[in-house]
């Protein structure tokens, strides 16, 4: 088996084992009803008492053939209104650029809680999309109550 | 006191005698409630720890005979060894470990508290692990120092045999000290291994006492097996046995490090100390200990089992005290604290993995899988009060899905495993029942959540077993639902209902489960249930029946007879707040596929949506999608004045709330706001569900050229009535109505419905689209949305742009009036305003460039000035995107970029045309790359850089002629500089270095990577540099 699927059965494992409360991360399944390790199925929940809690976010993280030295992409599907989260719903975080801050120690534990942190601690400095970005700037009362509404629309499961 | 140790703190008397003071101030029971006091002793006992006269202090503090202040001279050696471990030598290293063993030694005979000598035994590792300290067999040499009652030196130590001559001749007390240093050294080991290289040595000296540190398990568990005081709960052997198996675990740890080179013989070891840890699963007062410490080396360190150890567990799971406490909690007579015994049990179940089911199994094994299913019997609700059936589906999991990778299906123990698996659904069952009202009232939130992850874990097992059971799985449940349908038993139903919606993954698209599905839709207790003369369904079930409809969309498809049932039964469930999302949800997904069918219940759905409309659940994530889905049917209709009749109907309504909403803002705004949301809400969901299918949606770049608003059956014939409604609704909530974003989101989706059509209720004269892009103020939050609108309208009339000339000009006339203002009143900037203007310049370019390089006349507004001083549309323009593109805004540089990407790829229709283009960009390429130049030259952000280099590469690669001489002179004219060691400003690049700069992007011919590369060295060495950017 390849580097990147003896990796990826591991992640299974561990995250089997242990994850943060509220979370999923599951491979996907093929028509055969099989899983497709390198694509899996995620849900992140807004942390407690922040703007986002209540809701829960699904996302499709891809990993590609090169994993874990090259990172996998987060995609919110459906895109998710947020400063740092691209229109197609790619999510725009340092952990995640191999340029940058990406090792290949990095879990998809810490992937998730890494994305969780960021829905309510948007990073300014490297704006994904226009349309939140720009309310997150300019209109903080009405970024806020389109966020609310984004939770009502993401209840949990 | 050694000779180095006592010369160190001549005169110690005061701060030896202070210290001792100290001490007993700290523990007297009078200043426990004076933190204050404790503070200020703590403060200046650390002080002493450190100063010249710990040695002596800890010296003495340790000849004292109160446990207090012994644990403190141990405290104090380790913070003395550690503050002065630059000036302690190797010889000294002996003489501190020569005082500490001979200390350890006597208060272990004396008998002291555990605390105080754990403390004394993590003082000897703090002298371990010193670089300059020689000791290497630190176990051998303290048990021999122990067994003669003092001090013995490494080599004396050696010369009497480890396992059969010293440890014999220690005491319970002794050995259980020596256990303790033997932990603390293990652990500082595995601590070590993650620290930079420069542990290695210490670490390799900690490696060398594994084979003492096994030893000492196994003797010590040999001693256990055979002595009585083991079955005696709080016995010295019961603390001395569970010390032996910390100490394996944390030499595991050691021997699984990756500089270990030990060999095999030490894994033989650690294997046999895992087999006496087995064992000690039989006597009650270790049995738990010995369960956890065992379930972690599975977890971890696989390799310390071999098929003894595993034949050994084998035999104690099937049959023993650890099989009668997991029977115990299967029977709810013990809770949480047996756990342990259910996780070894699973540890175990998941180490042999597919081994287990041996043809044919063993007999220990199939009572051990006898047991496991017991699990699922174990009363309360799973995770909740049952933390057993979580685990073990954990494990059943697993083998679900490794089933069809490693076992072929003519494979006999395929077969055995299929059985496993169907059983495991059988058990489960029970599990999934969802609790009663009076059992969820004294839930909270978390207990909630808790239980619905189980059961999505529960369906996670039932998908990943579906593959292997097939269809039958879905029978299983089938039988379920019905009977309990049949028998109104409605939580039995809810849970058979739950599953079967989490098996429509499998099972919905290909069919295959469609006689049983048809066995529960198709059954007269489901019919009773659709016509509502049912007795009334409780919430949940209601829920789980609503959210099942959604995920069988294409079975439904295929039975759509079934459909005005469940639809029936949706509207119903929309006045429940807990059902109302999953069933607006639902309609939506069912009208959309199956909206011609179900054109004939239209009547009786507007009905249920009169209803409804005046519920609380109406809200803007319900009422949207509701017509949304009535709108797909609508537009299903054959003819247009059966549409409009109904579609009036909705408007009319619609037109009234937006005039409540206008009331409404003179007194509340937030009413206001959020009525007027919904409103435009609705209509635009109205615009979605009446779109042509998408595969009927006419080719924009294809259609031939026509009148963009030609006259039609809704714009001048009956339908003009209801488009008037729309356009009126929208005057209401917009002109001189509070401005909103989610209104702004909620207009600009009803221009953007009819934008793909050629004709209907939502294709809106041109004018409406240009009037509403004009009717905002600068600065407003939304602009993107608006700006983006723009957008699409002009690229929906692509096709005849010349059509729509007038329209085209106002909206580039607009923008450039804003950016003008911008330009001469920079408080006003708005980099929302600028990015988006840019945005929609970037997306006209490539079908309207004819249009905008046609503007050569100043805007409207300057005339009256001399014209020369202003200068024309296009111009205004582009400067304006060079102002951007050298603004720190990220968005603003991104939109800029791809604007002149467009731009220089730009090709003109005809020779004229692309002389014209030329001609502009000769203009402009000199001041893009002098903008471009300065960013690079470190202004810019890092993050900006790909796409600044965009614009760099393309222009480089399309237009290297006039690109080279403009860079060229963007370089020369750049005066970067940064200050030397001096303080004197020197420049950053020598006209070397830039000329040098200039040639290797040329060489790269706009070759992304490269040029990418050069572009980030670049402005890299001048951020390293500190660069100070001076005009």
């Amino acid at each position: 088996m390849s580097l990147c699927l003896n990796r990826l059965q591991e992640e299974r494992k561990q995250w089997r084992r242990d994850h943060p409360f509220g979370f999923v991360a599951k491979p996907k399944r093929t028509e055969q009803g099989t899983l497709d390790l390198k694509l899996w199925s995620c849900a992140v929940p807004g942390k407690k008492d922040t703007l986002w809690d209540g809701g829960v976010f699904k996302l499709d993280v891809i990993f590609p053939d090169e994993y874990p030295t090259k990172p996998p992409k987060c995609k919110f599907t459906p895109p998710l209104f947020h400063p740092n989260v691209y229109p197609s719903g790619t999510v725009c975080l340092s952990i995640l650029n191999e340029e940058e801050a990406w090792r290949p120690a990095i879990t998809i534990k810490q992937i998730l809680l890494g994305i969780q942190d960021l829905l309510n601690d948007p990073n300014p400095e490297s704006p994904a999309q226009a349309e939140a970005y720009n309310m997150f700037k300019k209109d903080r009362p009405g970024y806020e109550r389109k966020v609310r509404q984004v939770v009502r629309e993401n209840p949990p499961m | 006191m050694a000779t180095q140790l006592a010369g160190m703190g001549h005169n110690a008397g005061g701060p030896v005698a202070e210290s001792h003071t100290l001490v007993s101030q700290l523990y007297h029971p009078g200043n426990q409630r004076d933190p204050a006091r404790i503070n200020e002793i703590q403060a200046r006992l650390q002080q002493l720890q450190k100063g010249e006269n710990a040695w002596e202090i800890a010296d003495s503090l340790l000849r004292e005979r109160s446990a207090h202040h012994r644990f403190m001279g141990a405290l104090t050696f380790t913070v003395k060894v550690n503050v002065s471990s630059g000036d302690i030598e190797e010889s000294m290293t002996v003489e501190i470990l020569a005082q500490l063993v001979n200390h350890f030694v006597a208060i272990v005979n004396e008998g002291e508290q555990a605390m105080v000598i754990r403390k004394l035994a993590s003082s000897l590792t703090t002298i371990f692990r010193h670089p300059k300290s020689p000791w290497k067999r630190a176990i051998w040499q303290l048990a021999a120092s122990l067994a003669h009652g003092g001090y013995v030196s490494e080599q004396e130590s050696q010369t009497v045999n480890f396992l059969n001559g010293v440890l014999p001749a220690l005491s319970t007390q002794q050995a259980l000290a020596l256990s303790f240093f033997s932990v603390a050294l293990a652990e500082d080991g595995l601590r070590l291994e993650v620290e930079p290289q420069d542990a290695k040595p210490i670490l390799e000296r900690c490696q060398a006492n594994i084979e003492d540190g096994f030893l000492l398990v196994r003797y010590i568990m040999q001693q256990i097996s055979i002595s009585e005081a083991a079955l005696r709960e709080e016995s010295t052997e019961v603390t001395l046995g569970n010390e032996a198996m910390s100490s394996w675990k944390a030499w595991l740890g050691v021997y699984a490090s990756r500089y270990t080179s030990s060999g095999e013989s030490l894994q033989g070891i650690a294997v046999q100390c895992g087999q006496d840890i087995i064992k000690m699963l039989r006597f009650p007062t270790l049995s738990e200990s010995a369960a956890t410490v065992l379930t972690q080396a599975f977890d971890n360190r696989r390799w310390a089992f071999d098929e003894n150890s595993i034949w050994a567990l084998s035999e104690i799971l099937s049959d023993s005290i650890v099989t009668m406490h997991i029977v115990a909690i299967t029977k709810g007579d013990e809770g949480n604290e047996s756990m342990a015994y259910v996780d070894l049990l699973v540890a175990y179940l998941s180490y042999l993995h597919l081994d287990l089911f041996s043809d044919p199994m063993k007999p220990q094994n199939l009572g051990i899988l006898t047991i496991v299913h017991g699990i699922f019997k174990t009363p309360g609700y799973a995770s909740i009060d049952d933390p057993a059936t979580p685990r073990v589906l954990e494990y059943w999991s697993e083998i679900a899905e490794c089933v069809t990778d490693e076992l072929n299906s003519d494979d006999p123990r395929y077969q055995l495993v299929k059985g496993q698996l169907a059983e495991v659904v059988l058990g489960l069952f029970n599990k999934l029942l969802y609790p009663t009202p009076e059992d969820l009232e004294d839930w909270g939130d978390d207990e909630r959540a808790e239980f619905n992850a189980f059961r999505y874990e529960a369906c996670d097992y039932l998908l990943s077993a579906y593959p292997i059971l097939g269809v039958e799985l879905v029978s299983v449940f089938q039988k379920s639902a019905t009977t309990h349908l049949e028998n109104h038993d409605w939580r039995g139903f809810e849970a058979a209902m739950f599953c079967i919606a989490q098996l429509s993954e499998a099972v919905d698209e290909n069919g295959h489960a469609d006689q049983c599905l048809d066995a529960i839709f198709g059954s007269n207790a489901f019919s009773r249930l659709c016509t509502g003369s049912e007795a009334e369904i409780p919430l949940k079930a209601r829920q789980t029946l609503v959210d099942t409809f959604g995920k069988y969309e294409s079975y439904f498809e295929r039975h759509n007879p079934l459909l005005a049932g469940v639809l029936n039964i949706l509207f119903e469930s929309l006045s429940f707040e807990p059902c109302a999302q999953a069933a607006s949800r639902s309609i939506l997904t069912l009208s959309k596929s199956c909206a011609r069918v179900l054109t004939p219940e239209l009547p009786i759905f507007l009905d249920q949506f009169d209803q409804f409309r005046t519920k609380p659940t109406a809200t803007v994530s319900t009422m949207p999608k509701v017509l949304e889905g009535i709108a797909t049917i609508i537009q299903k209709l054959s003819t247009d004045q059966e549409k409009v009749e109904t579609l009036e109907r909705i408007l009319d309504f619609f037109v009234q709330e937006a005039k409540k909403a206008r009331e409404e803002a003179g007194t509340s705004y937030d009413v206001a706001r959020s009525h007027g949301h919904l409103v435009l809400g609705c209509i635009a969901s109205i615009g979605r569900g009446l779109r042509a299918d998408s595969d009927e949606v006419i080719n924009l770049d294809e259609a031939e050229e026509q009148n963009p608003y030609p006259p039609s059956f809704w714009n001048a014939g009956p339908g003009s009535r209801a488009q008037q409604l729309i356009m009126e609704a929208m005057r209401i909530l917009i002109v001189d109505f509070p401005v909103d974003s989610g209104i702004i989101d909620s207009a600009c989706d009803i221009l953007k419905a009819g934008y793909t059509e050629s004709s209907g209720l939502f294709v809106f004269p041109p004018s409406l689209t240009v009037d509403f892009i004009k009717s905002f103020p600068l600065g407003i939050s939304g602009t993107d949305v608006i700006m983006a609108t723009a957008s699409s309208f002009l690229a929906s009339h692509a096709s005849h742009a010349a059509h729509i000339r007038n329209e085209a000009v106002a909206l580039i006339i607009h923008v450039t009036e804003l950016f003008s203002s911008m330009l001469q009143t920079p408080n006003i900037y708005d980099p929302e305003t600028a990015n988006a203007g840019i945005d929609f310049l970037a997306r006209l370019l490539p079908k309207y460039y004819h249009i905008l390089f046609s503007l050569t006349e100043p805007l409207p507004s300057s005339t009256g000035n001399a014209s020369s001083q202003h200068p024309p549309v296009f111009a205004v323009l582009l400067n304006f995107t060079l102002h951007a593109l050298s603004r720190p805004e990220p968005l603003t540089i991104r939109s800029g970029s791809s604007f002149w990407v467009t731009m220089i790829e730009l090709r003109g229709g005809n020779a004229e045309e692309t002389a014209a283009l030329d001609q502009v960009l000769d203009r402009f390429i000199p001041p893009l790359c002098q903008t471009l130049v300065k960013q690079f030259a470190g202004r810019c952000s890092r993050s900006d850089l790909p796409s600044l280099s965009d614009a760099l590469r393309r222009t480089i690669f399309n237009k290297m002629r006039q690109a080279r001489p403009s860079l060229a002179t963007a370089l020369e004219t750049l005066d970067a500089q940064m200050a030397d060691t001096n303080g004197n400003q020197v420049p950053v690049f020598s006209p070397q270095d830039k000329s040098r700069f200039l040639e290797t992007l040329m060489i790269a011919r706009g070759a992304r990577s490269q040029t990418l590369e050069l572009v980030r060295n670049f402005w890299l060495k001048c951020r390293n540099m500190s660069f100070d950017y001076t005009q």
